[in-house]
């Protein structure tokens, strides 16, 4: 299997005349945790739902594992939108069900150890459910998953602290080789010592790549500090 | 103890001394086996590579030793451990005395003063 | 994957169907009770009057559900859900428009049959099975075997019919959801370009001999049904197959929208 997860090659998306990814050139390699880093509407959204095929490219390509989105992509890739998107009707066990009934690689007993540990009840509508519960329900659908590309769409924004710790604990213990996590959001602080990696992008393009420790070592600062200079408003 | 990691500094040189830290110490004994390094990664809340990466230089260090089977542990040669604490306690001081220097402390009046001191923690 | 959608379809409606079937079939029940010729007193009015609001209601809600269905849990949040299952854009409008058209029929049986127990009086079975028994001896001896065909063609354009009812609509939110603003407005537009594209594809088809209802074709008697019988064939046949190409069409719009122009918010 190739070490490339995640492939981009003159990647561009337009919306009518506005373009909201300009261009980018990435390769990812598996067993990696990385930050994808950039102001609002930088075209990090835009980027990861075009992995997901929820869009398609103007031009250029994207591959995952080397083959374009699509059915046998989206087996492998585990996504967690910005938004909460499950239907409201269902109670938390049925969506495990719903999960488990369309995805090989879905662990249930993962799900309900976490649900657990969350203090969540699996009996519980998710209608009834606080947004931020219904988030956290999200993101452990998607953990529950052996999946080889996880793409997080900030993930920790709208949970308290002591979730938040939990949830990097989850992305670390999820770990594996085979596996990469893409995680984007404007947190950086709060992540950073889980990141091998991160891609930093402004209005549609990469504006730079490097690992953690060659920003704090070269530049003697940390990634969340560096953000702050590059991205000066 | 507690992984305390700062934000400027890379991580894995961080995690080195912190290992260092710990051995010196004694919290990890000569000989003993070390966690795995997700364990230890989980610990500390770091990314396994990272950890990775500084498990590696001690063992080049001699610090750490792998076995091809069971995993990694803390060397059993005590001299070495010495040697590094020695190392270690000779770079804090330079560093210290550096500092010293710039204040503008004479060595005399410096070692007076860490006299004083010593005598103090020991009550 | 397909029997995997359909099981979803059929749990997320049929939470609200079932409930009013059996509401409608209940209230059935109890007008049966109710009304006679001499007591229209106003409990029979209310409990008759709720029947016909269940009943009403219910058909509203086949047609509410099956654009709800589609709009909101292909279109809306919902779809980042069901567009990263591993499952290829056509199953989903499949999925959707089968459950639609199950709901719709089985609403029919069941307004039918709620119709049945309260009308139905002692003897009346009987009275009609024997008359459904001549009529098809009847029909029978006149056009043979046909009569087979006959029926099973009837169901095929009832039922294509009604797909292509549906797919118009499932292609017209889809062309809606291209636009960013007046997306409902769109939709409209889009009904009724697409509705005045199949009149003149169907004026086109026409003018293919033998497709149209002709003048040549006149019934004023029972030897004339059986003499224009290949007519008769020709003309719903190729109703079936006009009726086939629209489906394809409104279906391919649909998919060919949702594979590549999709842009959820």
């Amino acid at each position: 299997m190739s070490t490339i997860i995640l492939e981009c090659d003159g990647l561009i998306k337009k919306f009518g005349s506005k373009v909201a990814v300009a261009g980018v050139n990435l390769k990812i390699e598996r067993g990696q945790i990385v930050g994808l880093l950039g102001p609002n509407g930088s075209g990090k959204s835009t980027l990861l739902k075009l992995a997901n095929e929820l869009l398609t490219p103007s031009s250029g390509t994207i591959l995952i594992g080397g083959a374009k989105p699509g059915v046998e992509t989206k087996k492998i890739v585990s996504y967690l939108p910005e938004k909460t998107y499950l239907n409201d009707w269902m109670r938390v066990h049925q969506i495990i069900e719903f999960f488990s009934d369309f995805y090989e690689d879905f662990k249930p007993e993962k799900a309900y150890d976490m649900l657990k540990s969350l203090n969540i009840n699996p009996q519980d509508r998710l209608k009834t459910m606080s947004k931020g519960t219904k988030e956290k329900v999200q993101l452990i659908l998607v953990m529950s998953r052996e999946a080889e590309l996880y793409l997080l769409d900030e993930p920790i924004g709208g949970v308290d602290p002591a979730a938040r710790d939990y949830i990097l604990k989850t992305i670390l213990s999820n770990y594996n080789e085979k596996a990469t996590v893409i995680i984007s959001t404007h947190l950086i602080s709060d992540i950073e010592n889980i990141l091998d990696y991160v891609v930093f992008i402004n209005q549609g393009q990469v504006v730079m790549t490097s690992s953690v420790d060659d920003i704090r070592d070269e530049k003697g600062k940390s990634v969340d500090a560096l953000f702050r200079e590059v991205f000066k408003c | 103890m507690p992984w305390e990691l700062k934000s400027d500094r890379p991580i894995y040189t961080q995690l080195i001394e912190h290992i260092e830290l710990m051995i010196f110490s004694g919290v990890y004994p000569l000989g003993s086996k070390l966690p795995s390094v997700r364990d230890m990664a989980q610990d500390a809340a770091v990314n396994p590579n990272t950890m990775q990466r500084a498990l590696v230089k001690l063992e080049e260090d001699g610090l750490i030793i792998t076995h091809r089977t069971s995993g990694r542990s803390i060397t059993e040669d005590a001299k070495m451990v010495d040697m590094a604490k020695t190392k270690l306690a000779q770079e804090q001081i330079s560093e210290f005395l550096g500092k010293m220097q710039l204040m503008g402390f004479e060595q005399t009046e410096i070692l007076t003063i860490i006299d004083a001191m010593v005598k103090e923690m020991k009550k | 994957m397909l029997s995997k959608l359909f099981k979803y379809e059929i749990k997320a409606t049929g939470r609200i169907f079932l409930p009013l079937l059996l509401a409608l079939l209940l209230f059935a029940v109890i007008n049966r009770f109710t009304i006679g010729p001499e007591k229209f007193d106003t409990p029979a009015m209310i409990s008759m009057a709720i029947y016909i609001i269940i009943m009403v209601g219910m058909f509203v809600m086949t047609f509410i559900m099956m654009i709800q269905r589609f709009h909101k849990n292909l279109l809306c949040d919902e779809g980042y859900l069901m567009h990263t299952l591993p499952v290829e854009p056509w199953k989903h409008i499949v999925s959707k428009l089968f459950v639609s058209m199950l709901w719709m029929v089985i609403s029919g049986i069941a307004a039918l049959i709620s119709i049945l127990i309260i009308a139905l009086k002692k003897g009346d079975l009987t009275k009609f099975t024997e008359a459904l028994a001549t009529f098809y001896h009847q029909a029978f001896e006149l056009l043979g075997a046909s009569v087979y065909l006959l029926s099973f063609e009837i169901i095929i354009v009832l039922l294509i019919t009604l797909a292509s009812v549906i797919l118009i609509i499932y292609a017209s939110i889809a062309i809606g959801h291209l636009f960013n603003q007046h997306k409902m407005l769109a939709s409209f537009g889009a009904f009724i370009a697409l509705s005045v594209f199949s009149e003149i594809f169907l004026k086109l088809f026409n003018l293919i001999p033998g497709t149209a209802h002709s003048s040549n074709i006149h019934i004023s008697s029972v030897h004339d049904l059986i003499s224009m019988q290949p007519a008769i064939q020709l003309m719903i046949a190729s109703g079936i197959i006009f009726t086939g190409l629209v489906c394809a069409a409104y279906f391919a719009v649909t998919n060919f929208i949702m594979s590549k122009r999709l842009n959820l918010e």
